[in-house]
């Protein structure tokens, strides 16, 4: 499923496009340098440090790549940062029921491009680097897309491409920092946040692709047109990727607190539980689901979040306790090994919902699995295990009839069929983290 | 009232209780740096352990140095604590003590700073711990002939067996040192294949 679009016409330079999509091309083709400059005319430069920032908080832009943090406290920490930042586009999710930052990549480069020297000239960077999955497809057209870039003397800052592997962690903030320095890209421990202490040692300024791209249109549209769509409290528009219970999905523009029913069609396509928010994120049961918007303010009280915009309906005919197994299983696959909680915890976890999707569980597998729960949350260097846990602890919640059932030897899914998206992990990427 | 002979005695007695100390310090540094283990106590109590005793030992080291000067048998100079070769009795076999002092405040200090520096620059400041132990070695048993008979010759033939093999050990042992990524691979087929996971 693309994104629905009106048929109008491609506005001219300069004039506001009310509409949406905002961001994707509206005809789907990959918008290339000359369609870009077109539709949205040259990179608004602003002619010195921090004039930017006063209209994105007006805009009231948060992160797009999960935390949805405020977008113009981030860049105010780091012009406020002592020495020279360093400003790094994340391209690199690691989330596989996500879909939306390489079809940014792809389509709208510019966009993001924009959106990184807009944010070196606002916080006064030196250096900028994108990072990527290392997929010679996509490497190979945003080289040519940063090419072309700087043969027409576009960017005032060269932009260094960064290769991310293909692991779920890679995107994490400071295994970024860490795979821009040259290393492996494996999370650190914080404090020192990167803001402050990242690249090199330098202030670095982290910001998912999705945000760098809403900046630039910010920085051409003004506060006033970002705040045309969305809620008071989340303004703006946001990319979502579905997966109806029908199977069929993909990645839509959505205005932020649209309701979560209407995203997936639920009364067309019932659903026995969605899962907000991705791997890390949380299920919510369809009663729970029906009444809610894809927001932070209705999904928070429930210990869920938007997060990098994963919504995917769980159909009726399957198991969710089995799928949040093989989810579970690829998570703690996927540690980095560092932490002893992570490393000894995630697999038991994994091993033990395992043995209840198989319904060979022990008697005491639900409170094994909530007391292992306790033991590695909140004790990582990053926030790895508390996302695999709150991941579980929905799973059980929701799912209780389900695991009761298996519990008792049976189990109610007519349909075996791997219904989440799980990569498989290639053998040699086990080891491979640069 | 403490006489002079009480101070000498006290810097002697120090003195060895310190090399047995640093002896200790170094060996539990080897293991938390190899991630071993000590049988009974979890990791991160190997690490509260190296920490501790060399905190200890600093505290004895102290009272070596102080007792040293303070009496006044051998007349050794206050500047002899810190600058080496300074005090004209037992010039060489002090001097070298003075070195060991240096290298071990130095250790020292930059460990209770960590926070505040990069680890490569507490890292190889740390190192200087492996070169200081021999210094320790040749000052202890030079300086003064209560190392060379009786029990304290065993203990000290003890204390640099057991240094010098956690050493060649350190240098032997050439597995990363860092947790590897892939072990949590290892770590879930193993717990797969258990009936009762615990």
């Amino acid at each position: 499923m693309t994104a629905t679009t009106p048929d109008a016409a491609p506005s001219r330079a300069g004039a506001t496009p009310t509409l949406l999509p905002r961001l994707l091309p509206a005809n789907g083709q990959p918008m290339e340098l000359a369609t870009h400059l077109h539709v949205h005319g040259p990179t608004p430069y602003r002619g010195g440090p921090r004039m930017l920032i006063n209209t994105i908080e007006s805009a009231g832009l948060t992160g797009r790549g999960g935390a949805a943090f405020p977008t113009h406290r981030k860049l105010t920490a780091v012009a406020n940062a002592k020495g020279v930042p360093v400003v790094v586009g994340n391209g690199a999710e690691g989330e596989p029921a996500s879909g939306k930052d390489k079809l940014m990549l792809w389509s709208c480069p510019h966009l993001i491009l924009d959106g990184l020297q807009l944010e070196a000239e606002a916080v006064g960077a030196k250096a900028i680097h994108l990072y990527i999955h290392r997929e010679p497809k996509l490497v190979q057209r945003l080289t040519a897309v940063l090419a072309e870039r700087a043969a027409s003397d576009l960017d005032r800052l060269a932009v260094g491409l960064v290769t991310a592997p293909p692991r779920f962690l890679a995107g994490e903030e400071s295994a970024l920092a860490s795979r821009v320095e040259g290393g492996a890209a494996l999370p650190r421990f914080t404090p020192p946040r990167i803001f402050e202490h990242g690249v090199h040692g330098s202030p670095t300024l982290v910001q998912n692709v999705e945000t760098l791209a809403q900046l630039a249109l910010i920085a051409r549209y003004g506060a006033q047109w970002f705040r045309l769509v969305g809620t008071e409290a989340e303004p703006g528009s946001m990319l979502t990727t579905l997966q109806l219970a029908n199977g069929s999905g993909g990645v839509v523009e959505t205005p932020i607190g649209t309701a979560i029913t209407e995203l997936l069609r639920l009364t067309e396509y019932p659903a026995q539980a969605v899962l907000v928010g991705g791997y890390h994120g949380a299920w919510l049961s369809s009663e729970q689901a029906r009444h809610l918007t894809l927001s932070n303010a209705d999904l928070r009280p429930l210990g869920a979040a938007v997060g990098a915009g994963v919504l995917a309906a769980l159909p009726p005919d399957r198991c969710g306790i089995i799928e949040s197994a093989r989810v579970v299983r690829y998570l703690a696959l996927e540690s980095s090994g560092q932490c002893g909680p992570c490393l000894n915890g995630l697999p038991l976890i994994a091993a033990a919902l395992t043995q209840l999707a198989n319904r060979r569980s022990v008697p005491t597998a639900r409170a094994d699995l909530q007391r292992w729960s306790s033991l590695v949350e909140r004790r990582g260097a990053c926030h790895h295990p508390d996302g695999t846990v709150r991941f579980l602890r929905s799973a059980l919640a929701v799912f209780a009839e389900e695991v009761a059932l298996h519990e008792a030897g049976r189990c109610s899914a007519n349909s075996y069929q791997p219904f989440l998206p799980i990569p498989a992990t290639a053998p040699e990427h086990k080891h491979d983290w640069s | 009232m403490i006489t002079g002979t009480a101070f000498w005695y006290a810097s002697r007695a120090t003195g060895v209780v310190s090399l047995i100390l640093f002896s200790l310090v170094v060996v539990l540094g080897v293991l938390v740096n190899r991630q071993g283990r000590l049988p009974g106590l979890p990791r991160f109590a190997v690490t509260g352990l190296h920490r501790n005793l060399s905190l200890l030992a600093m505290a004895f080291l102290g009272i070596h140095v102080f007792t040293a000067i303070v009496d006044g048998y051998a007349h050794i100079p206050w500047l002899s604590a810190i600058v080496p070769f300074t005090s004209r009795y037992e010039r060489l076999w002090i001097g070298l003590g003075t070195v060991a002092v240096d290298l071990v405040v130095a250790v020292m200090a930059t460990s209770l700073l960590r926070e505040r520096l990069t680890t490569s620059v507490w890292r190889a400041v740390h190192w200087l711990s492996y070169a200081a132990y021999p210094v320790v070695v040749v000052h202890s048993i030079s300086a003064s002939k209560d190392l060379r008979s009786g029990w304290l010759l065993i203990l000290t033939m003890t204390t640099i067996f057991t240094v010098t093999t956690a050493m060649a050990y350190r240098i032997l042992d050439t597995r990363a040192a860092v947790p590897r990524p892939g072990l949590v691979h290892e770590k879930l087929v193993r717990a797969e294949q258990t009936r009762r996971l615990r």
